[in-house]
């Protein structure tokens, strides 16, 4: 037993997947339709929404000072809307489009990352007050200028639709082409390149990453850039899945994407955690959400679990690094 | 040093914001009719006393370099409690007891989280905020109380009732920030609050005990929610289960504009009542002007960043 502790001490990843397989394997066997091709695929589909913007936290939170993005559902629903706009409004190609809308994104987040990093505003506070900025601008451009209110847009062209609603050998074409090639290389990123280095050097301890010569605004700046493409990417996708545009798209994804990265082992201290734990951990949430849907639960307890979920993730990460301690101490002792 | 302290008033953020609103009260008052109205100017009070009541809890908290994104939550189960009971013809004094206790003890939830376990409050709240929002759905199946049938008049009375042409809500929150004044400083108590923001290591060192501090700011602003849900929920007479969703923004928004610093070990309860106020006074001036509301959040973020924009440039030229 105390080796099989050590075991999740040292590599939280393993935990995580067992949880995944169990509550897999509760719903299979609990839930009719659970277990079915069109079922997972559908999960996979909501997965890569939110699961982009999970990286965006994620990366957010590694690189410290109490990183933490309050604004990426704000953000969404401004860059669906702005995507929306050009298109149904103004007859802009909708690729164009999709290129204004993510360089908004980029923008969005840049806002976020020059004033956390170079005037130095608490990330707590600069998301904070850019989530009612963009919120506000999102409902701004959605005014029909004839009628003079906020109005949800729905014509995009079917040339639009593939992104978010077709099908590769029956695997959604936004997970192929899209999600897993955007998560494989966010984790070159941090593992291997001198950037993802400087991120976990910058999250774990600033001033020493500042003497050691690390450009540690830079680096803090550019992580919250990123967090502002991933958030467009995943607009861009979501509205070509539900084929509409609305100012209030990206309600309530801020607590589930901080959520996601903090149950996958991403420290909300900074300088700690992978993307592997976080895919772990939007698989874990997306079962759940999908398995009490289809066990006809409400909606809002998806919520609710979620909020125990992460409570209880931070106990448990508490816990884990208070064993990991432990066993490196009796390491050393011997 | 008399002197000195004078002129240190003049650089409170205080100071300030009272600059700010007062000239704003003056731009409103001469751009639109109703603004001065007493009338206006007494639903403009009554709206902030919730905000200012519960933003009263969230300064102890920040001070002690805390967040509860939990408050909207706790407030949504405190009116749920207090209109349920007042629905079954409880007396009132009972109902508020009730909603105290049950602010209190969600409150303590979240407190001994934090405080004996040491998970950041962040995490914790925001998982408690997403829980008891759920448990506020659960409790009113899905539905609303309060229009019918109606809550009896009794139960109405603290929150729509006026006292010498004032409504009772402000007059609640008036005293809640005097006794809060003298508490948080001249209270040792109130002294170890911003001792365990300002250096929680040299807190604990001399003698401080952090975790019961922590443990027991939580409470504190639990119960604060609960006076703020018990007067909602008898000021509008209905409860519904997106009642008090998003206050905690508004709430925390209204603590920053004050002067309360994120970080922790500074910050007052005067300051936190002033932003309420400032972000009312802008609110409804808007209204009033025409402009869309829409806009609302935009001068809402702006005055946050400028405010927490002068504070850094304040302690620079302090560290000069």
């Amino acid at each position: 037993m105390n080796r099989f502790l050590d075991l999740i001490a040292h590599n939280r990843n393993i935990l995580m997947l067992l949880l995944l397989s169990l509550i897999f394997l509760t719903f299979t066997v609990l839930v009719p339709h659970f277990f079915s091709m069109y079922n997972v695929l559908n999960m996979t589909q909501y997965g890569v929404e939110i699961g982009l913007l999970a990286f965006a936290e994620a990366l957010i939170i590694i690189s410290g000072g109490g990183g933490i993005d309050l604004s990426v559902g704000a953000l969404l629903s401004l860059t669906a809307m702005i995507i929306g706009v050009l298109v149904g409004r103004y007859g802009f190609n909708i690729w164009l489009a999709v290129i204004v809308g993510l360089g908004a994104s980029g923008l969005g987040g840049a806002l976020n990352g020059f004033m956390i990093s170079f005037i130095r505003i608490p990330p707590l506070l600069a998301t904070l007050a850019t989530m009612y900025i963009f919120d506000s601008l999102a409902l701004l451009v959605s005014v029909e200028p004839q009628f003079g209110n906020p109005m949800p847009i729905s014509k995009f062209p079917d040339s639009y639709f593939f992104i978010g609603q077709s099908t590769i050998f029956g695997i959604p074409f936004q997970v192929l082409f899209i999600f897993l090639p955007i998560f494989f290389i966010l984790n070159y990123y941090l593992k291997s390149t001198i950037y993802g280095r400087f991120l976990y050097a910058v999250g774990i301890n600033d001033k020493a990453a500042l003497f050691s010569n690390v450009p540690v605004k830079k680096t803090r700046f550019s992580v919250y850039i990123i967090g502002g493409i991933l958030v467009g990417i995943a607009a861009v996708i979501m509205t070509s899945r539900i084929a509409s545009a609305r100012p209030d798209l990206g309600l309530g994804y801020n607590l589930q994407a901080i959520t996601i990265a903090v149950l996958g082992g991403i420290n909300i201290f900074g300088g700690e955690g992978d993307l592997i734990g976080v895919l772990i951990s939007i698989g874990i949430i997306v079962v759940l959400y999908n398995g009490l849907q289809l066990a006809g639960v409400n909606a809002i307890w998806q919520m609710g679990t979620l909020g125990i979920v992460l409570i209880g993730s931070a106990i448990i990460n508490y816990l884990l690094s208070k064993r990991k301690l432990y066993v490196i101490s009796l390491k050393n002792s011997k | 040093m008399k002197k000195n302290s004078f002129f240190r008033f003049f650089r409170t953020r205080e100071f300030t914001v009272t600059i700010i609103l007062l000239l704003l009260v003056i731009l409103f008052g001469m751009t639109t009719k109703n603004f001065l109205n007493p009338s206006n100017i007494r639903n403009l009070l009554l709206q902030v006393s919730t905000i200012g009541i519960a933003s009263i809890g969230m300064t102890t908290i920040i001070i002690t370099a805390g967040i509860d994104v939990s408050a909207g939550s706790i407030l949504g189960i405190v009116a749920v409690v207090a209109g349920k009971t007042a629905l079954s013809g409880y007396p009132i004094w009972l109902i508020f007891l009730l909603a105290l206790l049950v602010g209190a003890l969600l409150g303590s939830l979240n407190g001994f989280i934090i405080g004996f376990i040491g998970i950041p409050p962040i995490l914790v709240t925001l998982g408690t905020m997403s829980f008891l929002r759920a448990m506020v759905y659960q409790l009113l199946g899905g539905k609303w109380i309060g229009s019918y049938p109606p809550f009896p008049d009794s139960f109405r009375k603290v929150g729509t009732g006026v006292f010498y042409g004032i409504p009772i809500p402000v007059w609640i929150m008036l005293g809640l920030v005097l006794i809060f004044m003298y508490y948080l400083r001249y209270r040792p108590t109130g002294r170890y609050i911003y001792a365990t923001g300002n250096n929680i290591e040299a807190a604990r060192v001399s003698g401080i005990s952090v975790k019961k501090i922590l443990f027991f700011v939580y409470i504190l602003a639990g119960m604060l929610y609960g006076v703020a849900g018990y007067i909602m929920a008898s000021r509008t007479g209905i409860v519904q289960t997106n009642t008090g969703a998003g206050f905690e923004l508004s709430v925390i928004a209204a603590t920053v504009l004050g002067g309360t610093n994120i970080l922790g070990g500074e910050g007052t309860v005067v300051g936190s009542i002033l932003g309420a106020l400032l972000v009312a006074v802008i609110k409804n001036g808007m209204i009033l002007m025409n402009l869309p509301a829409l806009l609302e959040g935009l001068i809402v973020g702006a005055i946050i960043i400028g405010s927490v924009i002068a504070d850094i440039l304040k302690t620079r030229e302090g560290k000069r």
